[in-house]
C-alpha cells in the first residue's frame, strides 16, 4: 500500500524525567533517572516506596485555580504536554481547528481524585464530587481540545500499557488516510493508589530501581506523565515550512490472545507484532538500528522480549540493541508507549541509543545487547518501539528521524 | 471526513440489554416501543423517580461454568458471551478462519471501575491483608475485549476505546479502518458497558442522575464487520454494508454549524435515522434529520457509555432490505458521529 509520510513537527512531555522536551533530553541522553522516594501519598504499608513521580508540582504554575479544580493530575499532565507538542509545531496557525484532533492513550487517569472521593466515602465523610470529574479517561482528550480549541476527532484508545503507542499509531493513520490534516496524539496518566497497590499485590514491583534485563531484577518501578506528538503529511508539513523531527512510518497493535497478565512465554506473539508492524510501514529489519524495549523488568517480560528479538531479526539480532528507557523514567502505564516514543524521536535526532540504566549483572536468560554499559552512538536513523499490556495488547511503532 | 473506500459488509450481531439476551427480545421491545427499564431502588437514587437498565436477564451460568465466570468482570461477561453469540449469527470460527485475522475493537464505558472500587474498598478498610490481586488484571477498560479475544481466539487487532456516549462509535470507526488497511480480514466491534448500585450513588453525588446519566443501563452491543469479498466468499448472510463515517470532536463555540455540517452527507437520502447517546437533545442535529422514522434506543433500553454499540444492533435489526439509515451519535462536549448503512 502506497502510504502518505506522516512526519512529527511537534514534541511535548511532562514526566518525571523532565517536564519540557529539552530537560527531558538531557536527562536522556546523560541517564539521569527520575526513580526515587514516593510522596504522592502514603505508601508506608507497601515494600515498595519509589516511583518516577512528578516532583515539586504545582498546578496554579499552570493554570487558573477554577481550571486546575477541574482537571485531574492526568488531564492536567496531558494538557501541559499537549500544549509543548502543539506549540513547538504550529499546527493550530495553519490548519481549521476542525481539522486538528485529539488521539490520547490513557490508563488510569483520574483514579488518583477518585480514591481521594472513594476514601473520604468510606470514612463518612462528605467527599467533594468534582473529585470524581476525571475518573472516565476521555475526560482529557477533552481537555486538551478545549483547552486549544481543537474541533477535529477526538478519541481515547485505553489498552491498558499500550494505549498511547496506539494512540500514536491511530493518529498517525487518521492524517494517512485524509481524515485529518494534523493530530495531538500521544498519552496522558498518573500514579494512583490503585496501580501503586495493584503491583505491588502482584509483587512485580522492585524495591530498589529498576533493572531491565539485568540478572535478579525484580519488576518494574511505577511512573507518570505525559508525552505528546504533533503529526502531519509530509508534503503538507515542508509547504508551511514546518521544522520535521522524524517521522511514524507505521505500526501493528494486535491481541496475543493468550493470558491477561502473563505473556505468551514463546516470543512468537510479540515477534509477530513487530514485524507486521514493519511490513506496514515497508521497512526490512536490516534497516532497524535499535528497539526501544518495552522492558519493564519484571523476570518474564524481559526474557520473553529477548525472546521475540531473535525471532525477528535472526543472526543480526546482537547487531540490533534493545534498550529499555523505563529505569528512567519508570512504567508510565498508559502514558509510557508516548513518552518512549518521544524518547525515541529524542535519541534518533541525537544520534545515539539511550543506555539502559542500572545493571545488576548479566542474565543469561537475556543474551542480547541492551546499552547496559552506556549510550551509544548509532547513525542509524529508524527504530521501534514497543509496547506490551495487560490483556495481552501489544503495539509496535516504527520511528525515524 | 472520507468515506470509507473498502466494502464493510455486517455479518453477525449479538445483544445483551436490559430487554434480555439475545436479539429477540431486543426486537420485541423495538417492536412494542415498551421501555424495558426499571426504577431504581429508592435506596440508592435517593428519591423515587429513576429508572435504570439492569442486564436481569443475563445469568453467567447460563453460559459457562461457575468456576470460570468467577475470573471475569461483569464486562468482560457480556463482552464474552455477546462476541460468542456474533460469532455464531456470522457463522464465523475464528480459529479455522484464521485467528490473526480477526480482530476486536470495542467501546467500553465503565468497564474496571466495578473491580476498581473492590480492590480499593479492601485496601482502604483493611490495609494491604485487604488486597485482593486477582481484582486487579480486571481493572483495565480492555479487559473485556481482551478476555473476549481470549476466549475466541481472536488474535487480530485489538483496541479498547473510551469516548463517553460515542465510545462504540469510535471502535466501529477503527474497526472499519482496519478491514480497509487490510490489518484483518474481520473485526469484532461494538460496545460494552455495565452498572452497578455504586454508580448510582456516585451519578447522583456529581448531579448526573437528573442529567446525564439519567436512565443509564448497561449490556453489550456486538457487530461482526468483514470485507465485503471476504463475506461473500464465506457465503455468509449479509445484513448490511456500512458506508461513510463522519466524525467531529467538538462543536467549536460560533462555528457549530460548521461541525455540524462535518458529520452530515447531503447527498445521503436515509430512510431510518438512529439517535445514540444524546444525539436527541442536540438541537443542531435534529433540525436538519430528514423527515423519516427515528430510532432513540435510549428511551427503550436506557443509555450508557458504550451503548452505541446496542443502538447500531438495533437499527440493523430494524432495517428493511433495501433501506438505507444513518446512525447519528453525539456525547455531552463531543465526539459526534454520521454513519451510513444500507440493508
Amino acid at each position: 500500500m502506497n502510504r502518505k509520510r506522516i512526519a512529527i513537527t511537534g514534541r511535548g512531555i511532562f514526566c518525571g524525567a523532565g517536564k519540557d522536551i529539552a530537560t527531558f533530553s538531557h536527562n536522556l541522553l546523560e541517564g539521569r533517572s527520575a526513580i526515587g522516594p514516593m510522596d504522592l501519598f502514603d505508601v508506608s504499608p507497601f515494600p515498595v516506596r519509589i516511583a518516577a513521580q512528578v516532583r515539586d508540582y504545582d498546578p496554579l504554575s499552570h493554570f487558573d485555580r477554577k481550571v486546575a479544580a477541574r482537571l485531574s493530575r492526568a488531564d492536567q499532565f496531558g494538557v501541559i504536554a499537549a500544549g509543548e507538542a502543539l506549540q513547538e509545531s504550529g499546527v493550530t496557525k495553519y490548519y481549521s481547528p476542525y481539522d486538528i484532533g485529539v488521539s490520547l492513550g490513557a490508563g488510569a487517569a483520574g483514579m488518583f481524585q477518585a480514591e481521594q472521593w472513594l476514601s473520604e466515602t468510606l470514612l463518612g465523610k462528605k467527599a467533594r464530587p468534582t473529585l470524581l470529574r476525571g475518573i472516565l479517561p476521555d475526560r482529557t482528550s477533552t481537555a486538551i481540545a478545549a483547552q486549544y480549541g481543537l474541533g477535529g476527532y477526538q478519541g481515547t484508545i485505553t489498552t491498558a500499557c499500550s494505549s498511547s503507542s496506539t494512540a500514536i499509531g491511530w493518529g498517525a493513520d487518521l492524517v494517512a488516510s485524509g481524515r485529518l490534516k494534523a493530530i495531538v496524539c500521544g498519552g496522558s496518566d498518573a500514579i494512583s493508589l490503585l496501580t501503586y497497590a495493584g503491583f505491588n499485590s502482584l509483587r512485580v514491583v522492585d524495591p530498589e530501581p529498576c533493572a531491565p534485563f539485568s540478572l535478579s531484577r525484580k519488576g518494574l518501578s511505577l511512573g507518570e506523565g505525559a508525552a505528546f506528538l504533533v503529526l502531519e503529511e509530509e508534503e503538507e508539513a515542508k509547504r508551511r515550512g514546518a521544522k520535521i523531527y522524524g517521522y511514524i512510518l507505521g505500526y501493528a497493535a494486535t491481541g496475543e490472545a493468550y493470558h491477561m497478565t502473563a505473556p505468551e512465554p514463546s516470543g512468537a506473539e510479540a515477534a509477530r507484532v513487530m514485524n507486521a508492524a514493519l511490513e506496514y510501514a515497508g521497512i526490512g529489519t536490516h534497516e532497524v538500528g535499535w528497539v526501544n524495549a518495552h522492558g519493564t523488568a519484571t523476570p518474564l517480560n524481559d526474557v520473553v522480549e529477548t525472546k521475540a528479538m531473535k525471532q525477528v531479526f535472526g543472526e543480526r539480532v546482537t547487531d540490533v540493541p534493545l534498550v529499555s528507557t523505563k529505569a528512567l523514567t519508570g512504567h508510565c502505564l498508559g502514558s509510557a508507549g508516548a513518552i518512549e516514543a518521544v524518547a525515541t524521536v529524542v535519541a534518533l535526532n541525537a544520534g545515539i541509543i539511550p543506555q539502559t540504566l542500572n545493571f545488576r549483572g548479566a542474565d543469561p536468560e537475556c543474551y542480547l545487547d541492551y546499552c547496559h554499559d552506556g549510550k551509544r552512538a548509532s547513525s542509524v536513523p529508524i527504530a521501534l518501539s514497543n509496547s506490551f499490556a495487560f490483556g495481552g495488547n501489544i503495539t509496535t511503532l516504527v520511528v525515524s528521524r | 471526513m472520507k468515506a470509507v473506500r473498502t466494502e464493510i459488509a455486517i455479518t453477525g450481531i449479538a445483544a445483551i440489554s436490559s430487554a434480555g439476551v439475545g436479539l429477540d427480545p431486543l426486537k420485541e421491545t423495538l417492536r412494542s416501543g415498551i421501555s424495558a427499564l426499571r426504577p431504581v431502588p429508592v435506596d440508592l437514587a435517593g428519591e423515587e423517580g429513576h429508572v435504570w437498565g439492569r442486564a436481569e436477564g443475563f445469568k453467567a451460568s447460563d453460559f459457562m461454568s461457575p468456576l470460570k465466570a468467577r475470573k471475569f468482570d461483569r464486562c468482560s461477561l457480556f463482552a464474552v458471551v455477546a462476541a460468542g453469540m456474533a460469532l455464531k449469527d456470522a457463522g464465523l470460527d475464528p480459529a479455522a478462519f484464521g485467528s490473526s485475522r480477526v480482530g476486536i475493537a470495542l467501546g467500553c464505558g465503565f468497564g474496571g471501575i466495578a473491580n476498581s472500587e473492590d480492590f480499593l474498598r479492601g485496601y482502604l478498610g483493611k490495609g494491604t491483608d485487604g488486597l485482593v490481586p486477582m481484582l486487579f488484571p480486571n481493572t483495565v477498560p480492555n479487559a473485556p475485549a481482551s478476555n473476549a479475544s481470549i476466549e475466541h481466539g481472536l488474535k487480530g487487532p485489538n483496541v479498547t476505546f473510551v469516548q463517553r456516549f460515542c465510545s462504540a462509535e469510535a471502535a466501529f470507526q477503527m474497526a472499519c479502518r482496519f478491514l480497509e488497511e487490510d490489518r484483518a480480514d474481520i473485526m469484532l466491534t461494538g460496545g460494552v458497558d455495565e452498572l452497578q448500585p455504586f454508580m448510582i450513588e456516585a451519578f447522583r453525588k456529581v448531579g448526573q442522575l437528573r442529567r446525564y446519566a439519567a436512565g443509564f443501563s448497561e449490556g453489550a452491543g456486538i457487530l461482526v464487520v468483514e470485507k465485503g469479498e471476504v463475506a461473500r466468499k464465506r457465503g455468509v448472510r449479509i445484513r448490511a454494508m456500512a458506508g461513510d463515517i463522519r466524525s467531529v470532536g467538538r462543536l467549536l463555540p460560533g462555528r457549530e454549524a460548521e461541525g455540524i455540517d462535518r458529520i452530515f452527507c447531503p447527498e445521503s437520502k436515509p430512510q431510518l435515522v438512529s439517535l445514540s447517546g444524546v444525539a436527541g437533545e442536540v438541537k443542531s442535529i435534529l433540525e436538519r434529520l430528514p423527515n423519516v422514522p427515528r430510532l432513540e434506543t435510549g428511551r427503550l433500553l436506557g443509555r450508557s457509555l458504550a451503548m452505541g454499540g446496542l443502538s447500531l444492533v438495533s437499527l440493523l435489526v430494524s432495517l428493511s432490505p433495501g433501506f438505507s439509515a444513518v446512525h447519528y451519535a453525539a456525547s455531552p462536549e463531543g465526539p459526534y458521529y454520521g454513519i451510513d448503512f444500507t440493508a
